[in-house]
C-alpha cells in the first residue's frame, strides 16, 4: 500500500509537465512566426555575412566574381600588422577614443543625470538640453560641426580669419583629435544620461531615505547604495561605451572621406573593401575589428554573471 | 503613348528594310538598331557629378538626344567621391545603361571584370572624329574599346592674371626650377602664398607628385613606378621628395584641413599666386563671374631635369562607358555614340560651360585664350599620363598612397621611412 502512492503519484506528475509543454497547432504556428522569422534573417543577415566576412578575410578578392576568390592564408593579417603603419595610427585613435569616452564622456553623462535626478533647479531644461544631440545621427552631427569648424566655416569666420589663416580644426594632427573627441561626446554624454537617469528614477526611494537616515552623505550613498543597485544599467553603459567608440565610423566619414586625415579603424574597413580599392584586406580589418569589441564585453559579461551566479 | 508606339513600329520596319537592303547580319541589325532613331528606347544616364557647370553640359546633351531620337532619358546624378566609392557595387547591380567615367586603369579594371560593354562598333562608326592616342585611352586590355571621351584637361600652374600683372610678375617666363623658386620667394615677400595646396581629399597631392616625378626622373620611371617595376626606395624617388619640401614654405599650412576647392579659393580670393591643379576647376571661376574666368591662365610646371624638359604632362580624360548589366544596354550604346558624336559634343559646347573635348571637330579657333593655354600645356608635352590615381592599382592610390603623402605633409623629414613602407606595401599587395 504504501508503495502505491508514489506510483500513483508518478503519472500524474509527468502529465502535468506533459500539458504544460504541449503547444496548440495555433501555438506552435505563432511561435514558429514569432521566433522563426526573426531568428532566420539574423542568421541570413547577422551571422551569415560576418562568417563569410571571417573566411573571406583568408583570401584575395576583388570583390567582383566569385570565381576570383584566391586562398592567401595569414597573407591579409601579416600586410595589415607588419606592412601598414596607418593601421596602428587607427588603433592609437581608437584606442584614445575609448580612454576618453571611459575616463571624461561616460563619467560626465552619469554625473548630469544624477545631478539632473536630484531635480537641481531647471533641471528639465539641462535635460532636454543636453538630451537635444542624441536625436541627430552622427552623420548629421559630423555635419553641423564641420560647417562650424572648417577653414571657412562660422568660427573661423567670427575670428576674422581667411582661409589659409584659419585655425586648422580638422587638420591639425596636435588637436584634431580633441576636436573629433569633442563633438563625438557632445551626443555620447547626452546618451548615457537618458540611460543613467532612466535608471536612477527605477531605484527605490526608500534605500536612499534609509542611507541617509543612517548617515550616509550624498557620495557615500551613491557609493555604495545608488550604484550597486544600478548594476544592469551600468553593464549597459559599459558595453555601449566600449562599442560607440570601437564602431566611430559615421563623424570621421563626414568630415575626412575615407581619406586617412584621421585614421579609424571603421573606415579602413570600408576603404579596403568599398570601391575601387576592395581587397580582402577591409574584411580582415573588420575582423579585427569585431574581435576588439568581442573580447573585452564578452569577458566583462562572463564575470559579471559569475559573481551573480556566487 | 499611342505616338511612341507607331513610332516604334515604324522604326523596326525601317530597321528591317535597311538590315534587308544591306543584306547584313545579325551582328549587322544590332548595329543598325543603334543607329536608328527611336529604335533604342527609353535609358537611364548615370552622372559622376553634381556640380552645377557640369549637370548643365550633361543635361544639355541629353537634352540634345531626346530631341533628337525621341529616346526618353532618366538622368540620375551621385556625388562623384560617392559614385566612385561604389562603382562596383552599382555595376554588379542594376546600373544606369550609360555612365560618366574615367579613361586609363580605371576603365580597364572594370571591363577586365567584365562589367563595361563592349562599344567597338561604336568606334567603327565615329573613331575617325577622334586621335588615335584617344582610342588608346578608350580600349580595354582585351583590344577592344570600352570608353568614349567627353573632355580632358592638363594639370599645370594657374594663375591670375590681374594678380601677376599686379606685382609685376611674368609667369610666361618661369620656365625652369629656379625661375619658380625665386617667383615663390618673390611672392612670399609681397605676403602671399606661393602656392595653394590641399590634401585633405588624400589626392589632391598626388598631381604634384606626379608632375615632380615625370620633371626630375623622366616618363618612363614614372610609369614604371606606378606600374611596380621600379622601387619607391629609389634614390631618384626621394630626390622628387626633396624637390617637394622645398615648395613647402611657399605652400599654405593647412595643406591636410583643405580639399582641391579650398585651395582653389585661396586663388579665387588673390591669396595665393599659383594653384597646382587640373583645368576642370575654371567652370568654378566661370560661377563666379565671368571675369574671373577670363582672368584666370595657365603654363606648366617648370623644368627640373634638362635631359626631360617639360616633356610630360598629366591629363586626365573623362568620358562615358556602357554598363553590362543595365536594363538597355542598346540605348546607352545608342547615347554614348551620340555622346562621343560632335552632335552630341556641339549640344555640349553650346551651353557656354568651358569644354575642351577630345572631338576633332571641335572648332579650336573658338576657344578662348584660356583654352589655348590649356592646348600650348598639351603641345608642349611629348608624353599625356592619366593621373596617379588612374595610372596604378586602385587598391594601392586610394588605400595606401592618399594616406602615406597625408603623413608626408605631416613630417617631411620622415621621406625615407615613408617610402619604405610605401614600398613593403606594394611588395604585399594581392596578387592579380
Amino acid at each position: 500500500m504504501s508503495s502505491a502512492a508514489p506510483i500513483e503519484k508518478k503519472p500524474v506528475k509527468a502529465k502535468k509537465l506533459k500539458r504544460r509543454r504541449t503547444f496548440s497547432r495555433a501555438d506552435r504556428l505563432t511561435l514558429g512566426v514569432f521566433i522563426g522569422i526573426p531568428t532566420f534573417l539574423h542568421v541570413a543577415l547577422v551571422w551569415f555575412p560576418a562568417f563569410v566576412t571571417i573566411y573571406l578575410s583568408f583570401t584575395y578578392w576583388t570583390g567582383i566574381h566569385i570565381g576570383d576568390i584566391q586562398w592567401a592564408g595569414l597573407a591579409n593579417y601579416e600586410n595589415i600588422f607588419f606592412n601598414t603603419p596607418i593601421f596602428w595610427d587607427a588603433l592609437r585613435v581608437n584606442v584614445v577614443w575609448l580612454v576618453w569616452f571611459g575616463v571624461i564622456a561616460t563619467p560626465l553623462g552619469i554625473l548630469l543625470a544624477y545631478q539632473i535626478d536630484r531635480e537641481i533647479r531647471g533641471h528639465t531644461f539641462y535635460q532636454s538640453a543636453y538630451y537635444l544631440p542624441v536625436v541627430l545621427s552622427l552623420a548629421v552631427i559630423g555635419v553641423i560641426w564641420n560647417f562650424l569648424l572648417r577653414p571657412d566655416g562660422l568660427v573661423n569666420g567670427l575670428l576674422g580669419l581667411e582661409i589659409s589663416e584659419a585655425v586648422s580644426f580638422f587638420g591639425d594632427d596636435r588637436y584634431n583629435i580633441w576636436v573629433i573627441l569633442t563633438m563625438a561626446s557632445w551626443r555620447h554624454i547626452g546618451y548615457i544620461m537618458l540611460l543613467y537617469l532612466a535608471g536612477l528614477k527605477a531605484v527605490d526611494a526608500s534605500l536612499r531615505e534609509a542611507s541617509s537616515i543612517d548617515g550616509a552623505t550624498e557620495w557615500q550613498t551613491f557609493k555604495k547604495v545608488v550604484f550597486p543597485a544600478m548594476k544592469p544599467v551600468n553593464i549597459i553603459v559599459i558595453v555601449i561605451t566600449i562599442i560607440e567608440s570601437l564602431r566611430a565610423f559615421d563623424l570621421i566619414y563626414i568630415i575626412y572621406g575615407s581619406s586617412g586625415g584621421l585614421p579609424i579603424l571603421g573606415v579602413l574597413v570600408f576603404q579596403n573593401i568599398a570601391g575601387e580599392g576592395a581587397s580582402m584586406k577591409g574584411a580582415a580589418y573588420a575582423v579585427i575589428l569585431f574581435l576588439l569589441s568581442i573580447v573585452p564585453i564578452v569577458s566583462y559579461l562572463r564575470q559579471q554573471f559569475k559573481e551573480d551566479v556566487s | 503613348m499611342l505616338n511612341k508606339i507607331t513610332g516604334h513600329e515604324v522604326d523596326r520596319r525601317l530597321l528591317l528594310k535597311g538590315a534587308a537592303a544591306g543584306g547584313l547580319g545579325i551582328a549587322g541589325a544590332t548595329m543598325l538598331a543603334g543607329c536608328a532613331p527611336g529604335a533604342a528606347g527609353p535609358l537611364t544616364f548615370g552622372a559622376r557629378t553634381v556640380d552645377e557647370s557640369p549637370t548643365q553640359q550633361l543635361q544639355a546633351l541629353v537634352a540634345a538626344y531626346t530631341a533628337k531620337t525621341g529616346n526618353e532619358v532618366a538622368y540620375n546624378a551621385t556625388e562623384s567621391n560617392a559614385f566612385q566609392n561604389n562603382l562596383s557595387q552599382y555595376l554588379q547591380g542594376t546600373p544606369d545603361d550609360c555612365f560618366q567615367w574615367m579613361a586609363g586603369y580605371r576603365m580597364q579594371f572594370f571591363a577586365d571584370q567584365g562589367l563595361l560593354e563592349d562599344i567597338s562598333d561604336v568606334w567603327d562608326d565615329i573613331g575617325d572624329q577622334y586621335p588615335e592616342s584617344y582610342k588608346i585611352a578608350s580600349t580595354g586590355l582585351d583590344g577592344k574599346q570600352y570608353f568614349v571621351p567627353q573632355g580632358w584637361y592638363p594639370w599645370g600652374l594657374h594663375f591670375r592674371k590681374s594678380m601677376m600683372a599686379e606685382i609685376g610678375m611674368k609667369p610666361e617666363d618661369i620656365y625652369n626650377w629656379d625661375d619658380f623658386m625665386s617667383a615663390l620667394a618673390e611672392l612670399k615677400g609681397q605676403g602671399l602664398i606661393g602656392l595653394a595646396s590641399a590634401d585633405k581629399g588624400g589626392w589632391e597631392a598626388m598631381g604634384t607628385f606626379d608632375i615632380l616625378n615625370a620633371r626630375i626622373n623622366g616618363y618612363q620611371f614614372h610609369v614604371d613606378l606606378l606600374g611596380g617595376r621600379e622601387k619607391w626606395t629609389d634614390d631618384r624617388v626621394k630626390e622628387v621628395f626633396r624637390h617637394w619640401e622645398m615648395m613647402l614654405p611657399y605652400q599654405n599650412t593647412n595643406v591636410l584641413d583643405l580639399e582641391w576647392d579650398g585651395a582653389m579659393q585661396l586663388l579665387l580670393q588673390k591669396q595665393a599666386g599659383f594653384f597646382m591643379n587640373g583645368s576642370w576647376f575654371g567652370g568654378n571661376f566661370l560661377e563666379q563671374s565671368q571675369e574671373d574666368y577670363d582672368d584666370l591662365m595657365i603654363v606648366p610646371f617648370p623644368e627640373i631635369n634638362p635631359d626631360h624638359g617639360r616633356d610630360t604632362v598629366d591629363a586626365p580624360v573623362d568620358g562615358f562607358c556602357v554598363a553590362k548589366n543595365g536594363g538597355n544596354p542598346e540605348g546607352g550604346k545608342d547615347f554614348i555614340k551620340f555622346a562621343g558624336d560632335m552632335e552630341g559634343v556641339q549640344a555640349m559646347l553650346d551651353t557656354g560651360v568651358p569644354l575642351t573635348s577630345a572631338n576633332k571637330g571641335q572648332d579650336k579657333s573658338s576657344y578662348d585664350a584660356f583654352q589655348n593655354a590649356q592646348q600650348a600645356v598639351m603641345d608642349e608635352a611629348k608624353y599625356i599620363t592619366q593621373f596617379l590615381d588612374r595610372d596604378t592599382r586602385p587598391d594601392f592610390a586610394g588605400p595606401i598612397v592618399g594616406p602615406a603623402f597625408q603623413s608626408w605633409f605631416k613630417d617631411p623629414s620622415s621621406t625615407d621611412s615613408i617610402l619604405e613602407s610605401l614600398q613593403s606595401q606594394w611588395d604585399a599587395l594581392a596578387p592579380l
